[in-house]
């Protein structure tokens, strides 16, 4: 059993383990300092409306092709049931066991980065992600990778902590005094992260948590399948990457506490800001078209990336 | 009326420490020692030592500095392809948020190690070492890794090696003492306006050390450490915050009533006086001999540099021409001796105003400025951009910089006919861009008396 959950990465490894302790003292001595605050913060009222999902669910038909393999990175992981009838019944719209590889890959990176919106919410499996056309960059990665396995090829996460871009910063920051204590107590908590596809012995990284309005707003390149957002638009904290099978076990609990039983005004008000922030981005590229936009933002964002070194640095 | 050649060579006598061995300048180097005035050295010959400079160091960066070939090479760069001036637009820029983006515990220190361009001693970092002990045993190893901080709560490093440093110290020196022509002598009184050099890390208040160098008597006006810790707690709404605060309070007001009766002191005996540093603080205290109604008359014996931002209180920027008109009134030092420095922990260039227009002069003999607009290109002069430069004196990291601040640049100076291109008079950061500034860490320090909370 044991060997099981560590075979699929079920247990988190060990430098996000360490960022997890570490997040999670620092966020409970932010909560116990901030009792008051905290009490008046719940009993706040945002007035939140939910999303309409913006598409149609294919229909489920008996036979639909799916692969179902246990190799590593084939198989269901948490939150993850490629086998699903909704997913395979996607999979199969989206052209799986008729388009080769890369383009269905590619088509299904598409339809996961564009339809789905950011909301922050705490985790859960692919199927209800799907229905609402919701969730966080977690939520539409699994969805990514779900996609990738139904369709028989391997894909797995790539999550990193990330040192934010200003504008991030102040949708999900600034905005709330609260969320800005736990954001300087947490430092490097904040969890992003991208899918990555196995296709032809490469593999392939799909930024599939932005929708292009949002990277509009925020004055960004809108990512194609194949691109990296490290380096494009926000920096890595170097060593925090880690590629796993898995989204780790106790991170769907952990979220949920945080965002229903912490502060639920917080999410709330986080959500319509980044509403605005996608409404803001559809009239940009309403205004100059996806092409234009992307030609002329494209030119100027660059940050270099870096491998750790050691030098001569001796560790005790 | 001393001859600028005299007044020049008198500071380098002052800070022979600070210059290396002629026979192993750099061509960076060449470039800030040797010219009399680097904000007025004929253009053909400014051009020269400037290409060299920054032409040496790119190829330096290039071939000693894994990340930033790397990065050279993702954008199709060599240093063959630097060939005059007109090239270095090629010149890849690292966004300075880049040096924000450090990891914690040992890795911070192979980040420092990596960003650092070439070879380092041998550095032992034990498992429980933090942020500033690894820092502390860089700067053992005879670095100087100093850093600014800004409102995300994460801060700026930058590695120097010492002889760098020293180059940025005696450039720093050599700005404000060229502009203030011929006010220097080291036969004088100085208060300096940030945290004392010799116990702090910050940027902006280390690289002032060299005061103490050119000035017989500086007072510091801030003598205790400004850790990240204490200002963070003083900036919650606790019990802890409020008591830090209300001793804060109490500091400030004494710090104040240190600077006044110095400036008494000083006046009666005829003293020549300078101020450098932080301009908030000077403003606080002609805000309260105002209040006390009394003003001084130091005339040409006086003289203000300020540095690091304009900002008094959180939403509150005092216009810089009448923070001088201010200082005319009540110090009595006519506004050709108030001059403003602009410059930032990433470079070692600095931008100085001209007693005559009071714009930024930058130095053209080691340091190359652009404007760059969002699209990543040049505007033309007078257009606002964000402002860029290529740092010919860096040796220890690529000081190949686009920061966040927004600036207009102009090929010559309205007001006088030096030779150098000049920035407005006042710097302002991007839309979107955290505040930052050097005397912004100050500022939250010392105005949380005032509003409590401060972001
Ligand atoms: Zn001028």
């Amino acid at each position: 059993m044991l060997r099981e959950l560590k075979d699929k990465e079920y247990i988190p490894p060990k430098n996000m383990l360490k960022l997890f302790i570490k997040g999670g003292f620092a966020l409970s001595k932010v909560l116990i300092k901030n009792m008051g605050q905290l009490k008046k913060a719940r009993k706040e009222r945002i007035e939140y409306i939910p999303l309409k999902r913006n598409y149609e669910l294919p229909e489920y038909k008996p036979g639909m092709k799916v692969v179902k393999s246990n190799e590593k990175y084939l198989r269901p992981t948490l939150y993850c049931n490629p086998y699903a009838k909704e997913i395979v019944a996607l999979a199969n719209h989206l052209g799986a066991f008729e388009k080769d590889p890369y383009e269905y890959a590619r088509d299904a990176f598409e339809f996961v980065k564009r339809n789905l919106i950011l909301q922050i919410m705490p985790l859960d499996g692919v199927v209800p992600t799907l229905k609402r056309g919701y969730g966080t960059c977690l939520h539409k990665i699994s969805l990514f990778i779900a996609l990738c396995r139904a369709a028989g090829l391997k894909a797995r996460y790539k999550l990193y902590a990330i040192a934010m871009i200003q504008q991030w910063y102040e949708t999900f920051v600034e905005i709330d005094p609260l969320m800005r204590e736990w954001y300087d107590a947490m430092g490097y908590f904040m969890l992003h992260g991208e899918g990555e596809v196995y296709i032809d012995g490469k593999w392939i990284v799909a930024d599939v948590g932005p929708t292009p309005e949002r990277q509009a707003a925020t004055g960004i390149p809108i990512t194609k399948f194949g691109e990296d957002s490290i380096g494009i638009w926000f920096q890595a904290i170097p060593g925090s990457i880690m590629r796993v099978e898995s989204l780790p076990l106790g991170l769907g609990m952990a979220s949920k506490l945080l965002m229903e039983k912490i502060s639920p005004a917080s999410v709330a008000k986080m959500n319509n800001n980044i509403l605005r922030q996608v409404e803001k981005g559809r009239k940009i590229l309403q205004e100059i078209g996806e092409e234009e936009y992307n030609r002329r933002v494209r030119k100027g964002y660059k940050m270099p990336t870096i491998e750790l070194e050691r030098k001569s640095i001796i560790f005790e | 009326m001393i001859e600028f050649k005299e007044y020049i060579e008198n500071l380098n006598k002052r800070l022979h420490n600070y210059i290396p061995d002629p026979a192993t300048f750099t061509p960076g180097e060449e470039g800030v020692f040797k010219p009399l005035d680097v904000y007025n050295h004929p253009k053909k010959e400014a051009d020269e030592y400037k290409f060299k400079a920054i032409k040496y160091a790119f190829k330096h960066h290039y071939e000693n500095n894994s990340f930033y070939k790397k990065y050279c090479k993702e954008n199709n760069v060599t240093p063959d392809d630097i060939k005059s001036i007109d090239d270095f637009n090629k010149i890849p820029l690292i966004p300075d948020k880049f040096f924000k983006t450090y990891p914690s515990g040992k890795e911070f220190a192979m980040w420092l190690a990596t960003i650092y361009t070439g070879e380092l001693p041998n550095i032992v970092i034990k498992k429980s070492d933090d942020h500033d002990d690894i820092i502390n045993k860089f700067n053992d190893a005879g670095l100087v890794i100093s850093y600014s901080s800004g409102t995300s709560g994460r801060h700026t490093f930058i590695p120097r090696d010492k002889r760098t440093f020293n180059d940025t110290e005696y450039a720093i020196a050599k700005a404000a003492i060229t502009m203030v022509y011929p006010f220097w002598e080291y036969d004088s009184y100085g208060y300096l306006l940030m945290p004392n050099p010799f116990k702090t890390n910050v940027f902006a208040g280390k690289v002032c050390s060299v005061y103490f160098d050119a000035v017989k008597d500086v007072q510091v006006a801030l003598d205790r450490e400004l850790k990240a810790d204490l200002i963070r707690a003083a900036m919650k709404n606790n019990l802890k915050g409020r008591i830090i605060r209300y001793a804060m309070q109490r500091e400030n007001k004494k710090m104040i009533e240190r600077i006044i009766n110095w400036l008494r002191e000083n006046y009666k005996k005829k003293n020549k006086i300078s101020f450098l540093g932080a301009p908030f603080i000077l403003y606080f205290v002609m805000e309260e001999l105002e209040r006390n109604g009394e003003s001084f008359d130091f005339g040409e014996n006086g003289a203000v540099i300020t540095g690091g931002g304009w900002k008094i209180f959180e939403g509150q920027r005092i216009p810089v021409d009448e923070f001088r008109k201010k200082v005319e009134k009540i110090l009595g030092i006519p506004p050709e001796n108030c001059l403003d420095l602009y410059g930032m922990v990433e470079g070692n260039g600095w931008m100085v105003h001209c007693p005559e227009g009071h714009y930024l002069h930058i130095p053209s003999t080691y340091y190359h400025a652009m404007v760059i607009d969002e699209n990543g290109e040049e505007v033309a002069y007078g257009e606002k951009g964000r402002f860029a430069f290529l740092d010919g004196l860096a040796m220890s990291y690529p000081s190949f910089i686009i920061s966040g601040d927004e600036v207009r640049m102009y090929e010559e100076c309205p007001v006088c006919h030096r030779t150098s291109p000049v920035l407005e008079p006042e710097v302002s950061r991007a839309k979107g861009d955290e505040m930052r500034g050097c005397a912004e860490e100050m500022r939250r320090v010392l105005s949380m008396d005032l509003g409590g909370k401060d972001a």
